[in-house]
């Protein structure tokens, strides 16, 4: 597949006005709003196009598998940072789009913070180069980090530049016993200390926790927080990334991101408790749960339930009218005709 | 809409009698007396006297004066400090000057949460000290820290010596409040990890004052390592720094900070800091390593071992942590001490891959010879990031001139080499013919419609940043570039 | 910076000196970030680089009015903005010639010109300074806040310390100067004290008086000569007859003393024997580290306490940004037993400024407010500094005692 078939096909789309859904492999099908249009499959646009490891960069069209690339990586003992959810066949394409990243977002960051370049091909069928494979850009509007999670609402990434870093040189998981009030204070305690937590879950009572650096750095920060060491804690924290876990197995799953020094809220439900306290998972029906984190200066998911529920309610906490308004301005920007993944971050867009 | 530079005109006196309205006496100034000294930011080579300067003191009196301008369609101009040097925060002929320096206070350090909500007057170092009695520090910070203000660090993606572990500004600010050019408030992200809807943080930081006036910055805080040391590296030839610069991050080291100092550079800087730099070196590397005690004793170790390798011809680290700050202090120096040996310079900003630096050093002395001018070269070096620094006299008639040429031309080799005309001063008014050489047009038609979405009719810091099409025709018209002229589809006059 | 200088002052040597401060300006504007009126009123035009650009105007023969003078008359000439400058701009060399220049351009409203020459005339002059302070003391209650806030709580008697009489081989002349022999004569009797306890006699001449800096930050550079130069033929027989240095106990006039030989560099009578006595000229600090072993060994032999006295230590611009002296006497005081509380901001002016807190006292007293603020906060049982005008100015606002630094060296030796 070339980029100009790309091109071809949302450039016919514009004319005709017909709605395209974007799809890689699928992997993501279940998150955000409605799935419609007329399939844009572009799971063929593959490959690394570029791999520079002392240039701390790679970059690959967008239905190159995340394993794929990792495998690359890996192979030179470097990483994607933010830990990004394989779920068997995400591609990096996707991954960028939905913006959805793993365990260790909370000391390396999100997947917006890894983005140095995108190709993107808009609304019009134009193909669009922002950023580029340096890690220091700031020449025109910061469109790269845009598209990081707007759903594939503003063009299709046709091709990402991501920063690579390399692996740590030492991982140790500790486990602690404590419950949820308990863990969100450790939890901001050790944030604010020079320790190398490179990812925590709290769950039924048993908090983990990832210290990832030097080997010195890591036997020092361990002994310092004590708890108990856990063998084979690689499995646990996969299966917290791809969440197989069994916390992720609710047929309905919301994702709240708050402040991460926010006590224990007034809800029932919790399930887990992720990225030092700023990231938490509840299942089950919560009407007010929209409302208790945007009180509390966050904001809740609705992560995983029927499409219809997500159309109904909307899978993305509401935005004031300004910020809607200025949301539609943003779009047309990109996509005039509102042919690209119409509804599927927000019903208005 | 986007091809040619739109016009306004608005008489002083309606405008000063408008805003007299609103605005104390003592915030706002409208004779040429009083303007003059506001006539450029840290970029002295250009200059415009506005028609007007408000230093407002409270959010109200910017909405008062937003939405004043927004009905007579006057530009206006967002500064902070005044220490740019990509001259954003130059004033418009026909706009006034809305400076942010009384919004200069810190409204609240969070140590649990780890975080400081400030105005965008605050002094980047201000803020850094506000939170050092808790372990905690503002991670970026650009060579000017001492002055320059969340605000303008905002509105040019600030980076600084410490960014390529630490992260840019975009890495490290949680949430903004920005006034719209109509006058209406935003707050964009939180103290939550991300937000509902576009990331628009990361449109906002670094748009260099084009989309909105931010009111309030809120940034995250980290804990201050336990111990943080310097290696510095002498060698012989500037290439083979550049080589180690590299072999570096090919080691699998991300230090704290690698910045690069030619002669030039050190000589302008050693009288007045003391840092202790080796002068006799064709350049120094700075490499810093923070971390727990047994972390920067490990990772000092394999540095050394690798600058040994790429043939530093002397190392030393830093014993003490006033030493490590003195080897820092003359790096961030660097810039104004150059004023110490020459009347004016010009400072570039390109990146380029790391690989590339040795090329790029050497044609720099090619360029020197063909200006007839000197250039110290300054670098952080461990993200690409260029900072010669071409020496002139703006006195000498056509000094000048061959400076700017000479800037042009490292910048368009920056982006030949596959990196960008700006890794951290912004665009301004001094990249504006470069963004073409970045940027085809429709790139740049993105740009200028992502601008109509904010500002509709343009009044924010106009001619800044995005070049006009018709610009970029003219600038293309002087400018053929391998062979093929630039904008072929636009009318040429 | 580029600057086109006017006919007027091309050829003149203000003009040329001016032109070569400019130029090694790059307008960077760290400068900005340590200055305390910047810091206070968030205007470019006062702060250090807006004053520059204003002086420039001047200069390349702008029309200028009242609005320049007062963003001039603003500048403390604290000169922390050099200390930070990292292109070794001379701002208050500047600042001097574009303040000069305002006031040739543009006279002075009568109001203005009568409380400068009121000053000029009355604060150098200890014989009419001193009842003047008394009679002031008398009249407090009648006096506008400003003035009153400069008094001594009680008058003090104003003695001057005795002149050479051979008690030591080793000699160093004092500077009486003006308005500390009436406001606190025991700064200079302390310093003999001390000075004497390491073999040293400290004498004053009675001839020599104000060192000049007063009149000539009010630009009245003749009255100013005249001080300096009557001052040098006093000290000089006595340099003449082996004094070794002369000590300046008030920092600011130490300043001024090490500044003889630039301001007269032209004076063909004076020129050599200023440079000698600029270069003779020692703050107290400087003396002391000179003679550290003999000061060691009295220091050492001072008992620890268990409860060392807690001072917070006021660095007076013209010690730290003017003598270029930073750390020095808090060491002195350590290594005498006082425990030193963390002052915030240390860099910052205390307002007092010579007449600035007699000619803009609004701001003065909002600069006083903070300085005193974070010399509080660490719970010092006394404040220290340097220099008298910030003394008298830090004292009048603090129910804490403020005292120079060398009263407490020479309580812990007593």
């Amino acid at each position: 597949m070339a980029l100009d078939d790309l091109i071809g096909r949302i450039k016919t789309a514009c004319e005709k006005a017909t709605p395209l859904r974007i799809r890689g492999a699928g992997s993501k099908d279940f998150y955000g709003g409605l799935l419609a249009g007329e399939l844009l499959d572009v799971s063929a646009y593959r490959g690394v196009v570029a791999y520079e490891p002392s240039e701390l960069f790679i970059t690959a069209k967008c239905a190159t598998p995340l394993a794929e690339i990792e495998e690359l990586l890996a192979a030179r003992g470097q990483m994607l940072a933010f830990e990004p959810p394989h779920f068997a066949r995400a591609t990096v394409g996707g991954c960028v789009a939905s913006g959805l990243a793993g365990p260790r977002r909370q000391q390396a960051g999100g997947v917006r913070d890894f983005v140095l370049g995108v190709k993107l091909i808009d609304g019009r069928g134009q193909a669009l180069d922002f950023g580029g494979q340096v890690m220091k850009n700031v020449a025109g509007y910061d469109v790269s980090r845009l598209v990081a999670g707007s759903m594939g609402t503003l063009g299709l990434i046709a091709e990402v530049t991501l920063k690579v870093l390399p692996r740590p040189q030492a991982e140790k998981t500790l486990a602690f016993d404590c419950d949820e009030a308990t863990a969100i204070v450790k939890l901001n305690q050790w944030g604010g200390q020079p320790v190398p937590v490179s990812a925590s879950f709290w769950h039924a009572g048993r908090l983990s926790l990832r210290l990832s650096g030097a080997f010195a750095a890591v036997e020092a920060a361990s002994r310092k927080l004590g708890g108990e060491a856990v063998v084979n804690a690689e499995n646990l924290w996969n299966s917290v990334r791809e969440q197989t876990h069994s916390v992720f197995a609710a047929p309905l799953l919301w994702r709240l991101a708050l402040p991460s020094a926010t006590p224990p809220l007034p809800l029932k439900g919790l399930s887990a408790i992720e990225w030092g306290g700023a990231q938490r998972w509840y299942a089950g029906d919560l009407p007010d749960i929209r409302a208790v984190a945007a009180g509390l200066g966050g904001h809740a998911v609705l992560y995983r339930a029927a499409e219809s529920q997500r159309c109904r309610e909307g899978a993305f906490a509401p935005l004031t009218p300004g910020m809607l308004a200025l949301h539609r301005r943003i779009k047309k920007t990109f996509d005039p005709k509102g042919i690209l993944n119409p509804g599927r971050l927000y019903a208005e867009l | 809409m986007t091809s040619s530079e739109p016009v306004f005109k608005t008489s002083r006196q309606l405008l000063a009698e408008r805003l007299k309205g609103t605005l104390p006496a003592r915030c706002l100034l409208v004779d040429d007396e009083e303007l003059r000294p506001y006539e450029c930011d840290g970029l002295t080579a250009y200059r415009q006297l506005p028609l007007a300067v408000c230093l407002p003191e409270n959010e109200a009196q910017v909405i008062d004066i937003l939405r004043t301008c927004h009905q007579l369609g006057v530009p206006v101009v967002a500064r902070g400090a005044g220490t740019g040097l990509s001259g954003g925060a130059m004033p418009h002929a026909e706009g006034v000057v809305l400076s942010l320096a009384r919004f200069n206070r810190i409204l609240r350090v969070d140590p649990k949460a780890r975080l400081a909500v400030v105005q965008p007057g605050v002094r980047n170092l201000a803020v850094s000290e506000a939170a050092a009695p808790h372990g905690l520090y503002y991670a970026p910070d650009p060579s000017s820290q001492i002055a320059c203000t969340l605000g303008g660090n905002v509105a040019e993606n600030s980076g600084g010596v410490h960014c390529l572990k630490y992260g840019l500004t975009v890495h490290n600010v949680l949430r903004l409040r920005v006034v719209s050019v109509e006058g209406e408030v935003f707050e964009i992200g939180s103290e939550a990890p991300d937000s509902p809807g576009y990331d628009l943080l990361a449109l906002m930081i670094g748009s260099e004052g084009m989309l909105g006036i931010v009111t309030e910055v809120t940034v995250k805080l980290v804990p201050r390592p336990e111990l943080a040391r310097v290696v510095m590296a002498s060698f012989d030839e500037v290439a083979k720094a550049g080589e180690a610069v590299a072999a570096i991050i090919a080691a699998g080291i991300i230090p704290a900070g690698l910045e690069m100092m030619d002669k030039a550079a050190t000589a302008a800087v050693e009288p007045y800091v003391k840092a202790g730099y080796d002068l006799a070196a064709a350049a120094i590397l700075l490499c810093e390593s923070d971390g727990t005690p047994e972390e920067v004793g490990e990772e000092i170790a394999r540095v050394t071992e690798v600058l040994s390798a790429a043939g530093a011809r002397e190392l030393r680290v830093s014993q003490t942590e006033a030493e490590r700050l003195r080897f820092w202090a003359g790096r961030k120096a660097a810039f104004p001490a150059v004023g110490r040996i020459t009347p004016d310079y010009y400072c570039m900003d390109g990146t380029i891959p790391r690989k590339r630096l040795a090329e790029m050093l050497a044609a720099i002395v090619g360029m020197e010879e063909k200006y007839g001018l000197r250039c110290a070269n300054v670098f952080h070096a461990g993200d690409g990031n260029l900072h010669p620094l071409i020496m002139y006299d703006a006195a000498i008639a056509g000094e000048w001139q061959r400076a700017e040429s000479f800037g042009a031309e490292i910048l368009e080799l920056s982006v030949a080499l596959g990196g960008s005309i700006t890794g951290e001063h912004g665009v301004g008014i001094e990249k504006i013919a470069q963004m073409c050489v970045q940027y085809k047009t429709p790139e740049l038609q993105t740009f200028h419609r992502l601008k109509t979405a904010f500002d509709e009719r343009g009044l924010l810091n106009p001619g800044k940043a995005v070049p006009s099409l018709h610009r970029c025709a003219e600038y293309g018209r002087m400018h053929v570039h391998q062979g093929a002229i630039k904008f072929p589809e636009l009318d040429r006059f | 910076m580029d600057t086109r200088l006017a006919d007027f002052v091309r050829d003149t040597p203000d003009g040329q000196e001016a032109a070569a401060i400019l130029r090694a300006c790059v307008h960077c504007g760290f400068c900005t970030a340590t200055c305390p009126t910047y810091q206070l009123l968030g205007d470019e035009l006062d702060g250090p680089r807006g004053r520059i650009y204003l002086i420039k105007q001047v200069l390349e023969g702008h029309p200028v009015s009242e609005k320049t003078r007062l963003h001039l008359d603003r500048c403390l000439t604290c000169r922390a903005c050099e200390t930070t400058c990292p292109s070794g701009v001379n701002y208050v060399h500047l600042l001097d010639i574009g303040r000069r220049l305002v006031d040739e351009k543009l006279p002075r409203p009568l109001a203005q010109s009568v409380l400068r020459g009121l000053l000029r005339a009355t604060l150098p002059r200890p014989a009419i300074f001193a009842p003047a302070v008394k009679l002031g003391s008398l009249l407090r209650p009648f006096l506008p806040a400003s003035l009153a806030d400069k008094l001594p709580p009680e008058s003090s008697p104003a003695t001057r310390l005795r002149p050479p009489g051979g008690r030591h081989r080793r000699r160093m002349l004092g500077l009486a100067g003006c308005v500390q022999t009436a406001l606190a004569p025991n700064i200079n009797a302390a310093a003999a004290r001390l000075l004497d306890r390491l073999g040293i006699e400290f004498f004053e001449e009675r001839n020599a008086g104000c060192c000049g800096a007063l009149r000539f930050h009010l630009n009245d550079l003749a009255a100013a000569k005249k001080d300096m130069c009557r001052n040098i033929d006093a000290w000089w027989p006595h340099l003449e007859a082996g004094a070794e240095a002369i000590v300046v106990t008030a920092s600011g006039c130490a300043v001024q003393v090490r500044d003889y030989g630039r301001l007269l560099a032209d004076d063909a009578a004076y020129a050599d024997k200023a440079a000698k006595i600029s270069a003779l000229c020692r703050d107290p600090s400087d003396v002391l580290l000179a003679e550290s072993e003999a000061l060691s060994a009295l220091l050492g032999a001072i008992a620890a306490k268990e409860k060392p006295r807690k001072v917070a230590f006021h660095s007076p611009c013209t010690l730290q940004h003017g003598l270029q002296i930073r750390g020095v006497i808090e060491g002195l005081l350590r290594a005498a037993g006082y425990e030193l509380t963390p002052v915030s901001d240390a860099h910052l002016c205390c307002g007092s400024a010579g007449t600035y807190s007699l000619l803009q006292p609004a701001l003065s007293q909002r600069l006083r407010q903070n300085k005193l603020a974070a010399l509080h906060d660490g719970l010092p049982t006394v404040i220290a500094t340097a220099n008298i005008g910030c003394l008298s100015h830090l004292q009048a606002g603090s129910v804490l005692p403020v005292q120079h630094w060398i009263e407490l060296l020479d309580e812990a030796l007593s």
